[in-house]
């Protein structure tokens, strides 16, 4: 079976390597390297996190990008083929939410794809619960999940949730597609 | 000396040694613009691709048990980027023409790559 590529994307010290990390049921390629700037952290990925692991025989490949918008031609390039986003947000940094709205913005008007919003830090208080960030966003609630990134059950729960979001829309546009078509059968067809 | 100051005496020093060389470019390991000749590209966003082609290269190195990352170069049909690691701290990069002599550019980069481990 052919891998499904996602995207982990999201504003700086979202939790997109540990989400990557958690999840990976291989040796994490990760490109973190030391941060010059007050970011809040020691380090920060600055090429791509890529990660491997398998969700009810379905292959996965995740493909975490960095955070900063100097790198946003990383974006461009780690969404080429792609066929989902998680987009995660820091759910204590509601400041940072505008730059998700913005990230998110770029990826998916270049690659159409369902998408969910991961809403990471749930296990600290107080924080923005899903709900409220889907609303922020101006997205259905069930577009938006919370999670500890450092929790592989919470991780996966993101991933099902993006993966029912994908095999909806594969659903709908098998259902939009025309019958058979009459060339179907035709000699070069 | 002030670190600056010395940071733009070894672009200076590359651009007279290489006639060819478009552009000179010294950036941290996370992807900032640390000091730069004038030239045509954005120094923010050479710096960043510099830092992202560098990590992705540190990453072949050890995963394939290279040892020390050291260089990479881009060759294009119109130029080239050279890229050269200054130690764990940043990344020189050199954007020369496509016909530039490859031996001085490497010759003179690594010496300079070497002068500014101890500088950062």
């Amino acid at each position: 079976m052919k891998p499904l590529k996602l995207v982990v994307a999201g504003p700086v010290a979202a939790g997109k390597t540990t989400f990557v990390r958690t999840l990976s049921e291989t040796a994490v390629v990760d490109t973190d390297e030391v941060a010059t700037e007050a970011i809040g952290k020691a380090s920060t990925t600055v090429a791509m996190d890529f990660g491997t692991l398998d969700v009810g025989g379905v292959p996965l490949q995740l493909f975490g990008t960095p955070g900063q918008d100097r790198f946003d031609f990383m974006w461009e390039i780690l969404s080429e083929g792609a066929l989902g986003l998680v987009l995660l947000v820091h759910g204590q940094r509601p400041a940072d939410f505008p730059r998700a709205r913005d990230i998110l913005e770029f990826i998916t008007s270049r690659i159409p794809v369902p998408f969910v919003i991961g809403v990471t830090h749930q296990d600290l208080e107080p924080v923005w619960r899903p709900d409220e960030v889907a609303d922020y966003f101006g997205v259905e609630h069930h577009q938006a999940v919370g999670l500890d990134a450092t929790r592989a059950d919470s991780a996966v729960a993101v991933l099902l949730r993006l993966l029912a979001l994908i095999e909806e829309q594969e659903g709908a546009s098998v259902a939009d597609a025309p019958g058979p078509t009459p060339s179907a059968g035709e000699p070069g067809a | 000396m002030d670190k600056q100051t010395q940071l733009n005496d070894v672009i200076q020093g590359l651009r007279s040694a290489i006639s060819e060389l478009r552009e000179v470019l010294i950036a941290s390991t996370d992807g900032l613009a640390i000091a730069h000749s004038h030239g045509a590209s954005d120094p923010n966003r050479v710096a960043a691709m510099a830092a992202a082609t560098l990590g992705v290269g540190k990453r072949i190195s050890t995963t394939l048990d290279l040892g020390e990352m050291r260089e990479t170069t881009v060759k294009s049909a119109n130029g080239q980027a050279f890229l050269y690691a200054i130690g764990g701290k940043g990344v020189l990069v050199l954007i020369a023409q496509s016909e530039a002599n490859v031996g001085l550019i490497n010759l003179e980069a690594r010496d300079a790559a070497a002068r500014l481990e101890a500088v950062l």
